[in-house]
């Protein structure tokens, strides 16, 4: 080798040699100069602990946890979150486009224009020029407003202090691929933007127009956190059974991820699983649920059909099993309303005077008191000895029947619905009994299922006053409550009622069956039992009567019931179905009318008659004073959906609570496991 | 000799860095198509979601009942039009 080559050599391997002499000095400088933290332009001081490795190597993607499905008995879907995209987009305005004003704003439009198109790229979107027009228009002016080039001249130099850097919100609920895939293929073909899905949950309700009332509703607003005075997004049930416990989602998970040194996650580190979403099985059948919601409608629409005759005001229908007081259907019905969603459910929330309904629960009440001898014969007749000693005797007051009544014993009083019998069944409970029952039956009182704007009701609030004289209570209460008056009901309580009737005092609804939490089935607290309950020979002798009420017998109350279904569809629903039909007329207030009279035609059925598995309530008010019975109009939707759950139960396999985890899946759909409860 | 071999060194040094490099570049790339992926697959997770409850609500007994009745009504208006 030659000097000069031998010189050359050296230089490139001295060369060499000084890069593990600066790294070392680097190292040295940083580890040993600044030990302990790295000062840092326009920030703190990052201090050089192992926290701050793991802290600068890992990102962690927010994951929201779900609410939790809704589902009914069967595990038909009720309520469910479904996975949607918050989509964001950080814009840092290239240094071509942010020399002069005049290309910083045609940037932003291109810009602008990009996101517009992107979000109406699903085909199945209609009117899609118009949407594209109206999102360009509202994206320049976020775009603009928020690069604020307002502060701008027309043309010219953008000064260096202007903001070129934004985050700005693109949508939220982004669910459809082709917008996805769209937005997506913004922030590639744009280095200059960078785009953020953020993973977050729709609440959906399949069955809205018919579960609306005991599904019910969430609400998410900003909340501010008391500690930190941080605001923050949340959404809690408000009512019905979104508004249990079960169904409050546990706190946002965080799924890490690695990142190399330029902040780019690494997807490929570990993944945590996902929350498993809770599970509320209710008891409502969705079959019979949309079944009570057409039948409903169609005789509420039907009562018009006459020509001279309004439709109802609203109608409520609610169907009960009797074992568990479950409640498998409760629908409502308004009036001009085309949507039920937001509007008031009939079933709770709509008050009547019950009327001939109550005379079973006040016979059986009486019965069981020992103020009432089942055999004994009552002469029901308007001028009868009987009615002027019991009756005539208190006052001016006259109880009148719809039809001539003779004599009758108690069961006879309840084939008729004789109010002067009721009367003077009524008469021989004292004021302390009538109050007892009220209680007994629930009237008055919550039904215990956290619904919305529950109607209360019960007997009007002086009825009970101790300064009314005992003669006054028995001339107007203790007469009116005899036959359904001076009290008011919604339709769910005297369903309660009737299941207290035959299941003792403390029966109760239930709209939740149990929930499944991380995967266990807790069932919900069954029924209380061991309280007050009727004597076996009482229900027997209401029920019987109850029997012969929905007969061919042209005194009974339910024989136009009776004689339709024989008519219309061969069916003798004489010893199939029991039941009472109740009319009352009142004079209730109506914002912007005063008062009006309205009739309330109700029933109250069970089925089958040997052995009453399912109780059915129906109630239509009518605010005119045109006829209306409750045999008439209140009791066909009734039967027939005591009829349909009968064909459905013979149809389908028997329910059966679950009796072992399902994991958090819908059990009714089989499949690859979900994200969010799906299980399809 | 002894230059032969550093420069083998040397070169074995570079060729290193380039592989390594290279290999970086190469799990960069195998990165990106699998972030690529997991947001495909995601993303269509929520296109499902939707489509699977669109689907579930066009099957209840009344949507059913207007899409047949649709059906009817489409087929009467063609047939009437063949007649005419």
């Amino acid at each position: 080798m030659k000097t000069g080559e031998r010189i050359r050599v050296r230089v490139a391997f001295g060369l060499l040699g000084i890069v593990p002499v600066f790294l070392t000095g680097w190292l040295g400088w940083v580890q040993v100069a600044q030990a302990g933290e790295l000062r840092r332009e326009g920030g703190a001081p990052l201090r050089l602990v192992p926290a701050t490795a793991d802290r600068q190597a890992w990102r962690e993607e927010r994951v929201p946890t779900p609410r939790g499905t809704i589902v009914d008995r069967d595990g038909s879907l009720l309520a469910i979150d479904r996975e949607t995209y918050d989509v964001r987009a950080t814009l840092a305005v290239p240094a071509s486009e942010g020399k002069r004003v005049e290309a910083l704003r045609a940037w932003i439009d291109a810009v602008a224009n990009d996101f517009a198109r992107a979000l109406v790229a699903d085909p199945g979107f209609s009117s899609r020029g118009d949407m594209l027009r109206e999102r360009q228009a509202e994206f320049r002016k976020l775009l603009h407003g928020a690069l604020r080039t307002a502060e701008l001249p027309a043309q010219g130099e953008v000064p260096a202090a202007h903001p070129r850097f934004t985050d700005v919100r693109i949508a939220g609920g982004v669910d459809s691929l082709a917008v996805i895939e769209a937005l997506r293929a913004v922030g590639a073909a744009r280095s200059s933007v960078t785009m953020h899905f953020l993973r977050t949950f729709r609440r959906d309700y399949p069955e809205r127009e018919a579960t609306a009332g005991l599904v019910g509703h969430v609400k998410t607003d900003w909340v501010s956190d008391p500690a930190t005075q941080v605001q923050r997004l949340e959404t809690w049930g408000v009512c019905g059974l979104e508004a249990l416990a079960a169904l409050t989602p546990a706190d946002a998970d965080a799924r890490p991820f690695l990142r190399d040194g330029r902040g780019n996650a690494y997807f490929v580190g570990p993944l945590q699983p996902l929350p498993v979403p809770n599970v509320l099985h209710s008891t409502i059948d969705i079959e019979l649920q949309r079944e009570a919601d057409r039948l409903l409608g169609e005789e509420a629409e039907a009562v018009s059909h006459n020509g001279e005759s309004t439709r109802p005001a609203w109608g409520a229908l609610v169907l009960v099993e009797m074992a568990t007081g479950d409640v498998l259907a409760a629908t409502s019905w308004l009036r001009d309303r085309k949507s039920k969603v937001g509007q008031a459910f009939a079933p709770y929330q709509s008050l009547y005077e019950p009327g001939s309904i109550v005379k079973p629960l006040v016979l059986a009440y009486a019965l069981e008191a020992g103020r009432l001898d089942w055999n004994h014969e009552f002469d029901c007749a308007p001028g009868s000895a009987d009615y002027r000693e019991r009756i005539g005797s208190l006052g001016s007051r006259v109880v009148r029947d719809d039809h001539a009544c003779g004599v009758l014993s108690a069961h006879g009083i309840l084939v008729n619905s004789s109010n002067i019998g009721a009367t003077y069944v009524g008469l021989q409970l004292e004021r302390e009994q009538w109050q007892d029952y009220m209680r007994f039956f629930g009237f008055g009182r919550s039904l215990g299922l956290a619904l919305p704007h529950e109607a209360l009701g019960g007997p009007n609030k002086r009825s009970f006053d101790g300064d009314i004289p005992l003669r006054s209570f028995r001339r107007n209460s203790a007469i009116s409550f005899s036959f359904g008056y001076e009290m008011q009901v919604n339709a769910l309580q005297m369903a309660r009622a009737y299941l207290r009737l035959y299941r003792g005092g403390d029966a109760e609804l239930r709209l939740c069956r149990g929930v499944e939490i991380g995967g266990q089935w807790h069932a919900a607290p069954p029924a209380r039992s061991g309280g007050a309950r009727l004597r076996p020979e009482v229900v027997d002798a209401v029920h019987a009567a109850l029997v012969d009420v929905v007969s061919d017998d042209p005194h009974a109350t339910g024989t136009h019931l009776h004689r339709r279904f024989l008519t219309d569809t061969g069916v003798d629903l004489h010893g199939v179905v029991a039941g009472k039909t109740g009319t009352a007329a009142s004079r209730i207030g109506i914002r912007g009318r005063g008062r009006v009279e309205v009739r309330n035609a109700s029933f109250v059925g069970v089925l089958p008659a040997e052995a009453p598995r399912w109780l059915v309530v129906c109630v239509l008010q009518k605010d005119d004073d045109a006829r209306f019975y409750g045999g008439s109009y209140a009791a066909p939707p009734a039967v027939r959906l005591l009829l349909r759950c009968q064909e459905l139960e013979q149809r389908r396999p028997r329910h059966e609570e679950p009796q072992r985890s399902t994991n958090g899946q819908v059990r009714a759909a089989q499949g690859s496991p979900g994200v969010s409860g799906w299980g399809y | 000799m002894r230059w032969l071999l550093a420069g083998l060194l040397f070169a074995l040094a570079v060729a290193l860095a380039i592989g390594t490099v290279a290999i970086r570049a190469g799990n960069a790339a195998l990165r990106f198509r699998v972030e690529n992926s997991y947001h495909a697959i995601q993303d269509r997770i929520v296109e499902l979601r939707r489509l699977s409850l669109e689907q579930a609500q066009a099957a209840v007994p009344e949507s059913l009942a207007r899409s047949m009745w649709a059906h009817v009504r489409a087929e009467a208006q063609r047939r009437l039009e063949s007649l005419q």
